[in-house]
């Protein structure tokens, strides 16, 4: 080897050193979004969500680990809303972008799907939109998810309306057949049925169903007491107008998980009015956390800031699960990810978006969803108790 | 008395499914482009109707005469500009093109208005229209005559006028038409703008019915290939009928089987229909 080569080959060796040395002072969060194809939308929310919160622990100098601070990266890598792709793209985010750790991709059929990725290679994996129990009773220890099961939305709003509406006897449920909406459908008919109400309508309706009224006809056949439904925003803001425009009436109707958002309040109007919901977070709901975003008040204060929109339960979830992350890792004291990984399963912290600890399945298990309903056109809480905003109101037309 | 009103649902369903279809099924028969630009030329329309709405408070009926010139004037021009260049090409090339395009355009459109569901309400709302205990509501019966009424209007177009008159030589057979002193390119631009009239203004009538977003358009494409091959390729009056005869079906389906095999029961319907008449419902071999 001549002189020059050899000073070239130092010279890139050092910068490939001095590389190293700055991206190991980087905690880097791998995050496989459906960022193009018909999930798009949730991937932006998802993708507000996450940045938030690495803006803001970075702000603060990063995340503390042992004696010093680390900044944060998330690694974003599309997966068009093809479920085998989100696998691969959460193993080329491990194998070959080298994170430290991993969001789960969108919903719990993907999240499923690539857990096992991170399982293989052991690296802590938090779900932010996975709320299905058989995502999480796989006997993995790496995987914890933000939601809480299906049935902790169903069980108290049952609970309330037959505590405060004794009428209400027939109940029509109508889900979108898809694995969220038709799984939160059938804890619906348990919780209904669990108290002694009759279901006297239960059907599916297909995805991209650009008419309901047949359906609807035949729920108003049926005088319901109560209507529940379930899609999302364009499902239920087309569901709620034809509801309307048959001229469709009933003691309590329930949407979920539409109402959460405001779209669905403006797009619906005048006739949100006493629609009830329940999703696992709500920007109305009030603690006060231990975690860099502190209260609830504080977070959709920051996300006001820098997206001139309210944040939605899906949104504060991807920001929860950052939050989560850092807890952990400042727990830990380091980024060894076994070590990071016990920290989660035994954390056990308030947080902006309520209290955090995780059964034994990694599913979160300490958080109380809150139940509310649209009144003057605006949300309020009607449970749990301590966060309470207003009584139910019955009557839809 | 449920099946009537059943049967009313089905009706002005099937009215804004030939609204939806018109203009595609037009485009496809004369010039055999599929264009799957379509669906997101009537979403585009359904934004103009909401920002209308929202900033002037332009009633979305009023919309519709701003949207129909201003597609028309892109149709024609996407149409001389790019599509001409290779309408000679296999119809997948076009097909490719016009994806293509949809594509530039959904995620433009992404870009503009944001993933954010969008809903124009009428307020005072439209209402319902009660025949005895069955109820219809008025925006959709709306939308169904407008959807007669421009396909009427395209239909004495096509039959009366004289470029009506060439559009249908050229449907009919390219080469003699051309021999004939019929200027080809000409009359393609004025049919691709043609469709392009009715998708952009069959959005401020669907504005009012559906929630709008930037990718809605796939799922009205979906159903405009449905109606077109049900009606028959390229027949105006053959949209309203495939358009009218999906609706009634998918409302029977849904009252029968339920509401999950509603669309099942259409593509069932397709299916028979092209064992049994292959040129659709209202279609003339020879066409195609």
């Amino acid at each position: 080897m001549t002189k020059t080569p050899r000073l070239l080959f130092t010279l890139v060796a050092g910068m490939l050193a001095a590389g190293t040395a700055t991206a190991q002072d980087v905690i880097r969060i791998g995050a496989p979004l459906p960022m193009t194809g018909p999930l798009s939308p949730e991937a932006v929310k998802q993708q507000r969500g996450y940045d938030l919160w690495a803006e803001l622990a970075n702000k603060a100098g990063g995340v503390k680990v042992g004696g010093k601070r680390m900044k944060v990266e998330i690694v974003y890598v599309d997966y068009q809303s093809n479920t085998p792709r989100a696998v691969q793209a959460a193993e080329k985010l491990i194998t070959q972008d080298k994170v430290n750790f991993l969001f789960s991709p969108f919903g719990s059929g993907a999240a499923k799907a690539a857990s096992s990725v991170s399982e293989k290679y052991q690296v802590p994996t938090i779900a932010a939109t996975a709320s299905s129990a058989q995502v999480y009773d796989q006997g993995y220890k790496y995987l914890f998810g933000t939601f809480t099961p299906n049935d902790t939305l169903t069980e108290p709003l049952s609970d309330m309306v037959r505590k405060q509406a004794a009428g209400v006897q027939r109940v029509a449920i109508l889900a979108r057949n898809d694995l969220f909406p038709l799984a939160i459908a059938q804890e619906m008919e348990k919780s209904a049925k669990k108290r002694g109400m009759n279901v006297v309508y239960f059907e599916k309706y297909a995805i991209g169903t650009l008419d309901h009224a047949s359906a609807l006809s035949q729920i108003k056949s049926q005088a319901p007491h109560w209507i529940f439904a379930t899609g999302y925003t364009n499902d239920l803001i087309l569901m709620r107008k034809q509801m309307g425009d048959l001229k469709i009436e009933a003691h309590v109707v329930t949407m979920i998980a539409a109402p959460a958002y405001q779209e669905w309040i403006d797009g619906t109007g005048k006739l949100a009015e006493n629609v009830t919901s329940a999703a696992w977070w709500h920007p109305a709901v009030r603690y006060k956390g231990k975690d860099v975003f502190g209260t609830t008040e504080n977070y959709v204060k920051l996300y006001q800031a820098k997206y001139k929109a309210i944040p939605d339960y899906a949104e504060a979830s991807a920001s929860a699960a950052g939050a989560i992350f850092q807890l952990a890792i400042e727990k830990a004291g380091t980024i060894d990810r076994q070590m990071v990984r016990d920290a989660i399963a035994s954390l056990n912290e308030m947080t902006f978006w309520g209290p955090v600890k995780f059964g034994p399945t990694g599913q979160i298990n300490s958080l109380e969803p809150p139940v509310f309903q649209i009144q003057k056109g605006k949300p309020l809480v009607l449970h749990p108790q301590a966060i309470r905003q207003g009584a139910l109101q019955l009557g839809i037309k | 008395m449920l099946t009537f009103q059943i049967l009313a649902n089905g009706l002005v369903l099937g009215g804004l499914y030939a609204c939806i279809a018109s203009g595609f099924s037009l485009v496809w028969g004369v010039l055999n482009v599929i264009n799957i630009l379509h669906g997101s030329f009537i979403v585009l329309g359904g934004y103009l109707a909401f920002y209308a709405h929202a900033e002037l408070g332009v009633h979305p009926f009023l919309s519709i005469l701003i949207a129909a010139p201003l597609f028309y004037a892109a149709g024609y021009a996407l149409q001389g500009a790019l599509i001409n260049r290779m309408i000679a090409a296999p119809v997948l090339l076009t097909l490719s093109l016009t994806f293509g395009l949809d594509l530039m355009l959904q995620n433009g459109m992404l870009l503009a208005f944001t993933a954010d569901f969008r809903k124009l309400i009428l307020d005072p709302p439209l209402g319902v229209l009660a025949l005895g205990p069955v109820v219809i509501p008025v925006d959709r019966l709306a939308a169904m005559l407008l959807a007669l009424a421009l396909t009427g209007l395209l239909y004495l177009l096509l039959s009366r006028s004289r470029i009506g008159r060439a559009v249908v030589a050229v449907r009919m057979d390219r080469e003699a038409a051309a021999l004939m002193g019929v200027s080809v390119k000409r009359i393609n631009a004025v049919t691709f703008g043609l469709g392009a009239m009715m998708a952009g203004a069959s959005g401020p009538l669907l504005a009012t019915i559906y929630p709008i977003s930037p990718l809605a358009g796939t799922v009205y494409l979906g159903k405009a290939f449905v109606i077109c091959v049900l009606g028959g390729l390229g027949s105006v009056p053959g949209a309203m009928v495939g358009g009218i005869a999906l609706g009634i079906v998918e409302s029977f389906g849904a009252l029968w089987f339920g509401p999950e095999h509603a669309t099942t029961l259409s593509f069932l319907l397709l299916i028979v229909v092209l064992l049994v008449r292959p040129t659709g419902l209202l279609g003339r071999k020879g066409y195609e």
